[in-house]
């Protein structure tokens, strides 16, 4: 397959698992601000919302990953943006998973201040990952 | 245990297992990328056979080493642009392109080339033949 195709597969995977990861971690702020309904389904309804849209971005971030291995012929780290590319994806894609396969295991069972720091951690791989995104971006316009 | 520290630490044994099989299958995808470096190296070394093409093509070598290997890859086989092997585009497109770049897809290197330059630059690329 060629490095061009490959390129592009980079370029329309690595969407998902940024989006994804945001739209996460914004649903489970939602699930600590919004007022609960008297069936009690809303924060509940947001939470699960988070923890599927993790775990699915977990799931795409291996595409991401996979395909920008290919793309760059192995390299983990390169020099000049694409090694500013990779200081922020491999911390990124470690938090990820992390995160994900805790939001899996615990579900619903999440302690207070367990969840808050879960959610801290969600935050920090959705700046993380835009960073990531960014210097991704300015290897394409820049070299 | 709590679920929480069971979960936790299931969590971090993943994240450091995908990262370790990451890392580790890797290199797979790189010795491809030596081989053909080294394989180069040969044919460079025979282009520079001919007399005409000896400077400029090493000129452009050098060139494409500081310039154009970040995207292209350091053999020309391509990494974040794409291969330069067996390039079919005449040589005033290629000026063209160097020149000017590709919006969203390379940058411009008009103004950090001059003719003789690119001209090095395209001398370099023609010797690259799979």
């Amino acid at each position: 397959m060629s490095n061009d195709l490959w390129a592009k597969m980079h370029g329309g995977a690595t969407h998902f698992p940024i989006a994804l990861v945001m739209a996460s971690t914004l649903f489970d702020l939602a699930s600590l601000f919004v007022r609960e309904n008297p069936g009690k389904t809303r924060r509940a309804g947001f939470q699960a919302a988070g923890c599927y849209t993790i775990v699915l971005g977990a799931l795409g971030a291996f595409g991401a990953v996979g395909s920008g291995l290919v793309m760059s012929q192995g390299q983990l780290f390169g020099h000049g943006n694409l090694a500013r590319h990779h200081a922020f994806l491999w911390p990124a894609f470690g938090l990820l998973i992390s995160l994900a396969v805790w939001r899996l295991v615990v579900r619903d069972r999440a302690s207070a201040r367990g969840f808050k720091i879960y959610l801290a951690g969600s935050m920090l791989t959705a700046v993380l990952m835009a960073a990531a995104g960014y210097w991704g971006g300015e290897l394409l316009l820049q070299g | 245990m709590s679920i929480e520290a069971k979960a936790g630490l299931l969590g971090l044994a993943a994240a450091l297992g995908l990262l370790g099989v990451t890392f580790g299958l890797s290199p797979l995808l790189q010795p491809a990328t030596a081989a053909a470096s080294k394989e180069q190296s040969i044919k460079i070394a025979s282009a520079a056979a001919s007399p005409t093409l000896e400077g400029e093509a090493k000129r452009g070598r050098s060139l494409f080493d500081h310039n154009c290997a970040h995207c292209h890859g350091d053999d020309a086989r391509g990494d974040e642009g794409p291969s330069l092997y067996d390039l079919k585009k005449s040589e005033a497109r290629v000026t063209t392109i160097i020149k000017e770049g590709i919006k969203g897809e390379m940058p411009k290197f008009g103004t950090k080339f001059n003719d003789a330059d690119i001209q090095a630059l395209i001398a370099y690329v023609r010797t690259l033949k799979s």
